[in-house]
């Protein structure tokens, strides 16, 4: 439960919206109980007065049925709108609550879980808290409010269908469906835990299926995704028959609740202490009350799998940062001399990529990092780009960068990483990603030294064109090209650029190094490569390993 | 691009049929659990009989009480009555909802594994023009969305129809004025539903496309959240994440004020009907026309006659949940398989002769295409690709491997077109090693043997030995069990390549297929992936895409491309000598 209230806590800016959609649900409650309590009470005493040929003033009862009707009609409607609204908000905070979070893990510390999972969870997940407020939090707070009212009014005429009531309401509002809750309890988590499962196989297998045809494993890659959803809908189907039995219990509930305050009411009216209408009211008070505690169970039955989804989400945003941002962050450094000392590095412990690693990048040289693949010439620039926690001391301008703060360092540093990543945008956003205002003049130079002017200019829309999730619209090595564009028109002292030239035939090759040892003149640079023609950026070569 | 254009129109033809066919073929699907469904109305048919019973005798019981002074003995019987209705009720609701849960499952899994497989079938041209993200929602909430449409909406609208009948019927042998008061309430119900609901059905289909947006969006952010980083923008895409959540509830509420509109209708007369109802019985009692027990009885039938009508209005959003996800899901299904090749031939044993004739292929301009190529890859030679990027070497694989299909030519092997030769065959002699190769998030054996389940241990081992890939495994803590997490994050690019080359090892094909083997490799790697493609060549035809001197060096010949077309096709020697000459 801490783990759901931990999740609602997140969103208590929109405290108002929730407290007004419970609020107006326990209204529209009280108001449709009444109106048949009320409507009971005024045939049963319509039918004494008729029986005995008296008079009976009507107009108070059938104007207050009448207002009831209207209150109950009109309070539902702005309820369902209420609590809507107050589910959206409460799911919009908790989005940007999870991106900021996952924002300082990314990469190193998201790397453990599947890569179609993270953003699977990020919005599966906190969909499924959509039901946190709008299917739990509702029902179970304007219940619970609903019933201890409801209890209270029959209290007034009779003490003993009161305390009846009571026990049938808990029983049908609290025990069955705290006893579903524990049977669910399993189902639920296991389905959470399926559909999450069925998501990273169906999208493995949809952005693989070029490899899996031709390995021919396409028929075994849908055998598994059938098998995985057989599984996910018999574990639904199994939450649906303890929904079902819920239901029955609460049926008979209602239905025993009702006999309790019959029994108890008409003995009272037997021995004169209660009116005869009296008693068709509470009756019928009874039976509409039950409304309350009726949509309890259901609303206990979906905890399983609300927690299991708030747990993963707060398991995902409370994982440690790799490299956290100091309490006193340094100030900016005024040079940018780089320094590695003793530095060890290690994805998983005990099995180091680094080993008492040293370089130094005086201000304004070049360096080129090579070595054999595997021996963490990558992992030098993630730890450069504080993404990984390191051992031993790395100073940027004399400053140690975990002291520094990462948007002070970003600012500094510009990357082209080893697997850039292209938004699903236009070339121009792509590139323009970290300058927004930057000229066309920038961005004609950037396009020009990253050796893409030639193939912007074939393109019927320019740099206006779309590149398609994941730069699918585009080849690899146009992709790392339009990469190198965005390091290079971002203009920073600080440049590690990491295979630049992948991808691209030695012409090209030869012609965008060319530029590159223009362009990075005066820049503190580290260039990791492997390709010799790279070399002829270097002031100085560095081999690894 | 003729495929895109044919994909384009099922889509478009699709909306404008608007929703009459999705939801035709949602109800044909349902149509395969009929029997299951017809039980859920049966018992929850019997649950509404029960519920009239226990009406009457609650209402007699009043009678007794208040009118007739009777004591609690004569009450007694009556309310043990209620007791034992309440509890068959109880059985007979377990068991419409046990039936309408069972139909359910089996729609939903039914249609997810039809539309996996369709998605996958379409394969990389279906791919090609769409995102993953939407079709991944698709494949997994979009399916879910059908359960209440089969579960909720279609027994609700069967038991609207009986239900409401059954009652009418009574309440008018009881009381007929009353009976009117229900009779031409009811017909507003479902009008204004349909009106208000038409309107917002509309908004509704345009929602499950914003949803799919939103998603992608995140999923996109959140991959790039590096790139982000490295830019200093990530607290700037936090706003757009808000921006994005924002804007998707405004246009949600949009759609639930009229969605809700419709559901206070009913409510509205539901209410209203019944409060008339008892002000209508009231004065029938005060004028002694009407006894307290049969007043009672219509008063408490009145708004079960409307629950049925209310329920389906209710439920009216559990059909709009499942007309949106068929909406998306049918085109899905609607799309033209890519004309692939469905010939029966089988390729001959041994290393192919494969020969291009005149063949062309377009991407629509946006990425290189190829044609007239004319070119021929002897049997059991090695042939090197080369050219400029975006130049049509991937293309031109692609054509060969069969992931597309020529717009126009041939392309023979051993003679034969291979568009006469069976797909499953052709693709069984032949392996690739693409420019990135997609490992699956499982162990190193599970991406190893998904070419061959039954390789065997030694068969394994050879192939890592081949592909010079024993010695990192070895060290790995967990060797051939070690996972391969996202993207196989923890081994290096060349790691990732030798183990590619280890699969196509396994794969024992005749023709092999490679795309930039070495490319981003040190020397030392360069050398060990190029000795084990030296390997993987003997008795078998290469194709290689490289620019790679050690690679082009093993090579016999190079077809270089420029701009699609066949430049040139020369020795690797003269080749090479060639890249030296220049500046």
């Amino acid at each position: 439960m801490s783990v759901l209230l931990r999740i609602l806590g997140i969103a208590r800016g929109q405290w108002r919206w929730m407290a007004g959609g419970i609020a107006l649900s326990v209204v529209v409650i009280v108001a449709n109980s009444l109106l048949m309590a009320l409507s009971g009470w005024f045939i049963a005493s319509m039918a004494v007065a008729g029986v005995n040929g008296v008079s009976f003033n009507y107009f108070f009862a059938s104007g207050g049925i009448r207002f009831l009707a209207i209150s109950r009609t009109v309070g539902r409607y702005i309820e369902r709108l209420m609590t809507h609204e107050a589910a959206f908000r409460v799911l919009a905070e908790l989005r940007v609550w999870l991106f900021q979070r996952l924002e300082p893990l990314a990469p190193a510390g998201l790397e453990r879980y599947a890569g179609g999972d993270v953003a699977g969870r990020l919005r599966a997940d906190v969909d499924a808290l959509e039901s946190l407020y709008l299917r739990i939090a509702v029902p179970l707070a304007g219940g619970g409010v609903s019933i201890l009212l409801g209890v209270l009014f029959v209290a007034i005429w009779s003490i003993g269908s009161a305390v009846a009531l009571l026990a049938f309401l808990l029983g049908a509002g609290v025990l069955l469906p705290l006893l579903a809750r524990r049977v669910a309890e399993e189902p639920g988590r296991r389905s959470a835990e399926l559909a999450g499962q069925l998501r990273t196989m169906v999208t493995e297998g949809l952005q693989g299926v070029e490899e899996l045809i031709l390995l021919g494993a396409v028929e075994r890659q849908a055998g598994r995704v059938d098998r995985l959803s057989a599984r996910l809908v018999a574990e639904q189907e199994r939450l649906s028959r303890i929904g079902g039995l819920t239901q029955a219990g609460s049926v008979v509930c209602a239905g025993f609740g009702l006999a309790a305050v019959m029994l108890v009411g008409s003995v009272q009216v037997s021995s004169g202490s209660l009116p005869g209408p009296s008693l068709v009211m509470l009756l019928l008070f009874t039976a509409a009350i039950f409304e309350a505690a009726g949509q309890m169970p259901s609303a206990l039955s979906m905890i399983p799998a609300a927690r299991e989804a708030a747990r993963r989400i707060l398991e995902l945003a409370d994982a440690p940062v790799p490299v956290p941002d100091p309490a006193q962050p340094l100030p900016v450094p005024g040079t940018t001399g780089i320094i590695f000392r003793d530095v060890s590095c290690a994805y998983t412990a005990g099995a180091p990529v680094l080993q008492g690693f040293n370089l130094e990048v005086e201000q304004g040289t070049r360096v080129v990092l090579t070595g054999p693949s595997g021996v963490g010439k990558s992992t030098v620039a993630e730890i450069l780009l504080r993404f990984r926690s390191y051992g031993g001391s790395v100073t940027v301008g004399g400053a140690e960068i975990r002291d520094l703060a990462a948007d002070c360092l970003h600012g500094l540093i510009v990357a082209l990483p080893q697997r850039p990543h292209l938004f699903n945008t236009t070339i121009r956003d792509n590139i323009l990603l970290g300058t927004p205002e930057a000229t066309d003049d920038a961005l004609n130079q950037a396009l020009a030294d990253a050796g893409l002017t030639a193939w912007i200019a074939t393109l019927p829309v320019g740099v206006d064109t779309p590149v398609g999730e994941g730069g699918a619209a585009v080849s690899g090595g146009e992709a790392r090209r339009i990469a190198l564009a965005r390091a290079l028109v971002k203009d920073a002292p600080i440049m590690i650029l990491d295979e630049p030239t992948e991808g691209l035939d030695s012409v090209m090759e030869r012609e965008v190094v060319s530029r590159l040892a223009e362009r990075t003149r005066g820049k503190t640079l580290l260039v990791i490569t492997h390709r010799p023609a790279c070399l002829a950026l270097a002031d100085r070569v560095v081999r690894m390993g | 691009m003729k495929e895109g254009r044919e994909r384009k129109a099922a889509m478009d033809s699709a909306e404008t049929r608007g929703g009459k066919r999705p939801e035709k073929w949602l109800i044909n699907e349902a149509r395969g659990v009929w029997g299951t469904l017809s039980r859920t109305v049966g018992w929850s048919f019997a649950a509404g009989i029960l519920i009239i019973l226990q009406a009457r005798m609650l209402a007699s019981a009043c009678h007794r009480v208040v009118i007739d002074h009777s004591g609690v003995v004569t009450v007694l019987p009556l309310v043990v009555g209620i007791m034992l209705l309440v509890t068959i009720r109880g059985l007979v609701v377990f068991f419409s909802e046990r039936s309408s849960a069972a139909a359910a499952a089996h729609v939903k899994e039914r249609v997810r594994s039809l539309l996996y497989r369709r998605l996958q079938a379409l394969g990389p041209a279906g791919l090609a023009g769409e995102e993953t993200g939407p079709m991944v929602e698709a494949v997994t909430a979009g399916v879910e969305g059908l359960e209440p449409y089969v579960s909720r909406f279609l027994p609700h609208l069967a038991l609207a129809a009986i239900l409401p009948l059954m009652t009418l019927a009574l309440v008018f042998s009881t009381e007929w004025r009353t009976g009117l008061v229900l009779l031409f309430s009811a017909p507003f119900i479902p009008l204004f539903t349909i009106l208000i609901g038409r309107g917002s059905e509309r908004l509704n289909q345009r929602q499950w496309g914003r949803l799919s947006r939103m998603a992608g969006h995140l999923l996109d952010l959140v991959h790039g959240l590096p790139d982000l980083k490295i830019f200093g923008v990530a607290k700037r895409e936090a706003a757009v994440v808000a921006q994005v959540s924002d804007d998707y509830r405004q246009a949600t509420m949009a759609v639930l004020r009229l969605a809700f509109l419709s559901a206070f209708a009913l409510e509205f007369f539901a209410t209203v009907g019944t409060a008339v109802v008892a002000v209508m019985i009231g004065f029938q009692l005060l004028g002694r026309s009407l006894s307290l027990v049969d007043g009672l009885f219509v008063l408490l039938l009145a708004p079960e006659f409307y629950l049925p009508l209310r329920t389906l209005g209710l439920s009216y959003h559990s059909r709009m949940q499942g007309v949106a996800a068929a909406e998306r899901i049918v085109p899905l299904l609607d799309l033209p398989l890519s004309e692939g090749y469905s010939g029966v031939l089988l390729p001959a044993e041994g290393a192919p002769c494969v020969r291009f004739e005149d063949v062309a292929f377009r991407y629509g301009g946006l990425r290189g295409g190829v044609s007239g190529i004319d070119f021929e890859l002897p049997a059991g030679s090695m042939t090197a690709l080369a050219g400029e990027s975006g130049t049509g070497k991937t293309t031109l694989v692609r054509l060969l491997v069969g992931l597309a299909r020529p717009e126009s030519g041939r392309i023979l092997i051993n003679g034969v077109d291979l568009t006469l030769l069976s797909p499953d065959a052709w693709r069984g002699r032949l392996a690739w090693v693409p420019q990135h190769p997609f490992f699956f998030a499982g162990t190193i054996r599970d991406n190893l043997l998904l070419g061959r389940p039954t390789a065997s241990e030694d068969e394994v081992g050879a192939a890592l030995e081949a592909a010079s890939a024993q010695a990192f495994i070895q060290r790995l803590p967990h060797g051939l069990d070690t996972g391969l997490g996202d993207r196989g994050a923890g081994l290096s690019g060349g790691e990732l390549r030798r183990l590619a080359l280890a699969r196509a090892f396994l794969r024992d094909a005749s023709l092999v297929v490679l795309d930039e083997p070495t490319a981003g490799l040190d020397a030392d790697n360069e050398l060990l992936v190029g000795e084990a493609l030296q390997r993987l060549a003997a008795g078998r035809t290469v194709l290689v895409i490289s620019h790679r001197e050690d690679t082009l060096r093993r090579a016999g010949r190079v077809v270089v491309l420029a701009g699609g077309c066949i430049e040139r096709i020369v020795p690797a020697a003269e080749f090479l000598a060639g890249m030296e000459d220049r500046p």
